[in-house]
C-alpha cells in the first residue's frame, strides 16, 4: 500500500535487441523504485547496464516492455529525470558556468535567474572561482561535480548515474562518492531516487538500499539484494564485507 | 561509331592524366616519408621543417603555376617540360598534408616501441622497416586519399591552363579534352565526366581500399572497439568523413600532442613556439622592409605594383564575397546533417561523388553558358571552396564530445539555445580549417576563374570568360605572347604571399590558437 503510493520509476518487462545484429542485449528486466531510495544495477562489464539506463532516461526506445514514471510511461528525456555521465560529457566550448545553465535548457527563468541558480550549485560543489574556467582546465573530479550541479540543476526527482566514479581515480572517487551521501541525506535537495549503475561491487554496497544483480548477455535479473544500514556505511565491517561476498557468489552463479 | 570514338579518346586522356597522378603520388610519399620521418625524430628538423610546411600548404600553390611552366620549359625541352611543370605542380598540392601525417604518426608513436628497438639494439635501418614505416602506413593511405582529390583539382586546373598558353601545351589529358569538348554541345561534355567519375571511383575503389585495409590491417579490432563505444551516428559519419578530409589536420595535430598536459588557468595554456614565432614575424617584417624598399628604388616595379594592388583588391573581394556565400550555404547545411537529419550518411556519399569531380572540369561549360566574366569567377571560386568547407565542418563531429547528441536531448536544449551553445560551437574547429584551406582553394582557382581561354582548332586563342581586373586575369596576361613577363609576374605572387600569409597570422592563426586551446581536451 505504501509502496504503490511512493513509487517512482518502474521497470515492466523492458527488453532491448539491436536492430540490425538482432542480438538480444536486454531480456525482460523489472524492478521498481521508490521514493527515496538509491538503487544499483551491477552486472559484467558489456552486459546492456548502460543501455538500460538510457532506456530509462527515455534516449533509447525500449524493443518491449515500458518503463514509467509515477504512472506515466516515459517516452522521452524529461526535466525531472536527470543524468550524470561516466565521462562526464561537459561542452568543451562552454565554461563551467554555461555547462550547468545547459541543465536549466527547459526552464522559464530569465537568463539571469539561470547565471545564479548556476553559481549557486558550483559554490555548493566547491567549485567558486571555477565558474569562467573552461572544463578542460578542471581535474577529472571536478568535471564530474560540474556535471553532477548540471544534471541537479533542474531540480530532478530521480537521478540516474552512468558509472559515475569509474573515470576518476580511487581517491577523487571516495570524495564524490561522500558528497553524492552527503547530498541525498541533506533534506534541501528535489533528487528523491537514485539509479546508479556500476561494476563496482563495493561502491554498489556503500550507497545503495537496493541492489539489482544483471546476469551476462542478454541481461536478466538474477536477483535483488536489500542493502541495511544507514550511510555513510563502515567498509571494514563484518556486515559490509559479507554484502559484498553474497554479491560476487550471485554475479558468478550461472 | 562516334560515341565509341569519343569515350576511347576520353579513356585515353584520362589514362594519361591518371599517369601523371600515379607518379606525382608515388613522388609525394616519398618525399612525405624522409621529411615527415626527419622531422619527427630530429628537434632541430622539426622547428625549421613544421613552419615551412605550415606555410606552404596554405599558399595558393597553383597560383605559381605560370611560373613553374615558364621555369620547367626554359630548362627542359617541351613536352617533357610541360609535364614536369604538371607533375611538379601537383607533388606541390599532395605533398603537405602527406608529410604532416607521417610526422603525426612517428611522433605518436608509443614510446614502449622505441624503447623495444633500443633493447633489441635495431640500426636504423631496421627501426625505418619495423616501426617507422609500419606506424606511419595507415596515416599515409589516409592523407594520399585526401592528397589525391586535391591532386585532381591542380591537374584538370594545371591541364587547362596549358592549353590557355597556346604553345606550351599538354598533349593529352582529360583537362585538354575538357577544354574542347565545352564546344560539343551537352552530351560529349557529360560522356566526359562521367568518364572521369568512373576513374575516380575506381580508382577509389581498385587501388584505395585495398591499401586501406592492407595499411589498418592491424589496428582494425582496436577502432572497432573505440568507434563501438560512440553513437551510432557518429560511427556512421566518422567512416565516410575520416577518409575524405583529414583536413584538420592541424587540429587533429594538437588534440594529440597537447593532450595529458593540464593547467589551472582562464583558459588552458598551449605552449607556444614564442621563439620561433618571433623570428618569424621578423623574417616577415624583413622581406616586408626589404620589398618597400627595393620597390620604391625601382620605378619599373612600382610600376608593376600600381597594376598588381588593384588585381589583387579585386580579387580579394571576390574571393571573401565568395567565401561568405560558401558560409551561409555550408553552416546551415552540416548543422542539419549532423544535428537533424537522420541522413547524413546517404548525403556524404553523394557529396563526396559531387566533390571528386573538380570544379574546373565545370569550368568550360559554366564559362561557355554564363558568358558574364565576374559570374563565371564567383561560381568557380565557390565551387573550387565549399568542399573544403562542408567536409571540414563535418570532420569537426570527430573534435566533438561523443555525448553532445545525448546532452543536448537529456537536457532539453532547442531552439537558440541550442544554435548558440551547442551546433555554432561544435562546428567551430571545422571551420576554421574548412575555411583556411576553402580560402586557399579560392585563390588556387584564380587562374582559370578570372581569365578562361581556349586555342581553337586554328592555334589562335580564344578569351571564353574574364573578369576586368584580378590578380588570376593578371597572372595568365603576364605571361601570355606580348605580356609584360616574369616581372610583373614574380611581383604579382610576391603580393599574393604576403597578403595570404598576414591574413593567415593575423585572422585564421589567431582563432584557431583560441579554438584549440578551449577544445583540446
Amino acid at each position: 500500500m505504501r509502496a504503490e503510493h511512493m513509487k517512482m520509476i518502474t521497470l515492466e518487462k523492458v527488453s532491448f535487441l539491436f536492430k540490425n545484429s538482432n542480438l538480444e542485449i536486454i531480456d525482460s528486466i523489472s524492478f521498481q523504485t521508490n521514493k527515496g531510495e538509491f538503487i544499483s544495477v551491477v552486472g559484467p562489464s558489456g552486459c546492456g547496464k548502460s543501455t538500460l539506463l538510457r532506456i530509462i532516461a527515455g534516449l533509447i526506445t525500449p524493443t518491449s516492455g515500458r518503463v514509467l514514471f509515477g504512472n506515466k510511461e516515459i517516452t522521452e528525456p524529461n526535466r525531472k529525470i536527470a543524468f550524470v555521465f561516466q565521462d562526464f560529457a561537459l561542452l568543451p566550448w562552454l565554461t563551467n558556468q554555461d555547462n550547468v545553465k545547459i541543465g536549466l535548457s527547459r526552464s522559464e527563468m530569465s537568463d539571469e535567474a539561470k547565471d545564479k541558480k548556476a553559481s549557486e550549485l558550483l559554490d555548493r560543489f566547491g567549485l567558486s572561482g571555477f565558474e569562467e574556467y573552461y572544463p578542460n582546465a578542471l581535474s577529472g573530479g571536478m568535471k564530474q561535480r560540474v556535471g553532477i550541479a548540471r544534471s541537479i540543476a533542474s531540480d530532478p526527482q530521480v537521478l540516474l548515474m552512468d558509472e559515475p566514479f569509474s573515470s576518476l581515480d580511487e581517491l577523487t572517487a571516495n570524495s564524490l562518492r561522500s558528497d553524492i551521501i552527503y547530498m541525498l541525506e541533506n533534506k534541501n535537495i528535489s533528487v528523491n531516487a537514485v539509479i546508479m549503475v556500476t561494476h563496482n561491487v563495493e561502491e554498489a554496497v556503500e550507497l545503495s538500499d537496493k541492489i539489482v544483480v544483471l546476469s551476462d548477455k542478454p541481461s536478466r535479473v538474477k536477483e535483488i539484494i536489500k542493502v541495511n544500514g544507514t550511510r555513510p556505511r563502515d567498509k571494514r565491517s563484518k556486515q559490509f564485507a559479507d554484502y559484498v561476498d553474497r554479491i560476487y557468489s550471485v554475479l558468478a552463479q550461472d | 561509331m562516334d560515341f565509341i570514338a569519343l569515350v576511347l579518346r576520353l579513356v585515353l586522356d584520362t589514362s594519361a592524366s591518371w599517369v601523371r597522378m600515379f607518379i606525382a603520388l608515388g613522388i609525394s610519399v616519398l618525399i612525405s616519408i624522409v621529411v615527415g620521418i626527419y622531422a619527427a625524430v630530429s628537434p632541430k628538423a622539426e622547428k625549421i621543417i613544421l613552419p615551412i610546411v605550415d606555410i606552404l600548404q596554405t599558399i595558393p600553390i597553383l597560383a605559381f603555376f605560370p611560373f613553374a611552366l615558364f621555369v620547367f620549359v626554359v630548362i627542359l625541352p617541351g613536352y617533357i617540360g610541360i609535364n614536369a611543370a604538371v607533375i611538379f605542380l601537383i607533388v606541390t598540392s599532395m605533398v603537405w598534408n602527406i608529410i604532416f601525417g607521417v610526422y603525426e604518426s612517428i611522433k605518436t608513436i608509443p614510446r614502449e616501441f622505441l624503447e623495444v628497438s633500443d633493447l633489441y639494439d635495431f640500426d636504423r635501418f631496421e627501426r625505418l622497416k619495423k616501426i617507422y614505416i609500419p606506424a606511419a602506413l595507415p596515416r599515409i593511405v589516409e592523407q594520399s586519399i585526401l592528397s589525391w582529390s586535391i591532386g585532381l583539382f591542380y591537374l584538370v586546373t594545371s591541364e587547362i591552363f596549358s592549353v590557355g598558353a597556346s604553345n606550351e601545351q599538354v598533349k593529352y589529358g582529360i583537362g585538354v579534352a575538357f577544354a574542347s569538348l565545352a564546344y560539343q554541345g551537352a552530351g560529349p561534355y557529360l560522356t566526359g565526366i562521367a568518364v572521369f567519375v568512373a576513374f575516380v571511383i575506381a580508382t577509389r575503389f581498385l587501388f584505395f581500399r585495398p591499401l586501406e585495409d592492407y595499411s589498418t590491417r592491424h589496428i582494425r579490432s582496436q577502432q572497432k572497439v573505440q568507434q563501438g563505444n560512440a553513437p551510432r551516428y557518429e560511427r556512421v559519419l566518422l567512416g565516410w568523413v575520416s577518409r575524405r578530409i583529414s583536413s584538420a589536420p592541424m587540429i587533429i595535430k594538437s588534440n594529440r600532442i597537447v593532450k595529458g598536459r593540464k593547467h589551472i588557468s582562464r583558459v588552458p595554456v598551449v605552449e607556444e613556439r614564442r621563439d620561433l614565432k618571433m623570428l618569424g614575424y621578423a623574417v616577415v617584417v624583413l622581406l616586408i622592409a626589404g620589398a618597400l624598399y627595393t620597390f620604391a628604388s625601382n620605378p619599373v616595379l612600382l610600376g608593376y605594383e600600381a597594376q598588381v594592388l588593384p588585381a589583387l583588391a579585386a580579387s580579394f573581394a571576390r574571393v571573401w564575397l565568395a567565401f561568405a556565400i560558401m558560409l551561409a550555404v555550408s553552416v546551415p547545411l552540416c548543422v542539419y546533417l549532423i544535428f537533424m537529419s537522420k541522413r547524413g550518411r546517404e548525403y556524404m556519399l553523394l557529396f563526396q561523388i559531387v566533390a571528386s569531380i573538380p570544379a574546373t572540369i565545370l569550368l568550360p561549360a559554366i564559362a561557355v553558358t554564363i558568358k558574364q566574366g565576374e559570374l563565371v569567377a564567383m561560381v568557380v571560386f565557390i565551387l573550387s571552396g565549399i568542399w573544403y568547407l562542408i567536409f571540414s565542418i563535418m570532420a569537426s563531429v570527430k573534435t566533438m564530445p561523443q555525448n553532445v547528441f545525448e546532452v543536448r536531448r537529456i537536457f532539453g536544449v532547442k531552439g537558440k539555445n541550442a544554435w548558440k551553445n551547442i551546433y555554432l560551437k561544435a562546428i567551430l574547429p571545422g571551420l576554421v580549417t574548412g575555411a583556411l584551406t576553402g580560402i586557399a582553394a579560392e585563390w588556387n582557382a584564380s587562374i582559370v576563374a578570372e581569365y578562361f581561354t581556349t586555342s581553337g582548332v586554328t592555334g589562335t586563342t580564344n578569351v571564353v570568360s574574364s573578369v576586368g581586373v584580378g590578380l588570376g586575369k593578371l597572372l595568365d596576361l603576364s605571361l601570355a605572347p606580348g605580356g609584360q613577363g616574369i616581372g610583373l609576374m614574380m611581383v604579382a605572387l610576391l603580393n599574393l604571399v604576403v597578403m595570404i600569409l598576414l591574413v593567415n597570422t593575423f585572422v585564421w592563426k589567431r582563432l584557431y590558437n583560441k579554438v584549440t586551446k578551449v577544445y583540446a581536451g
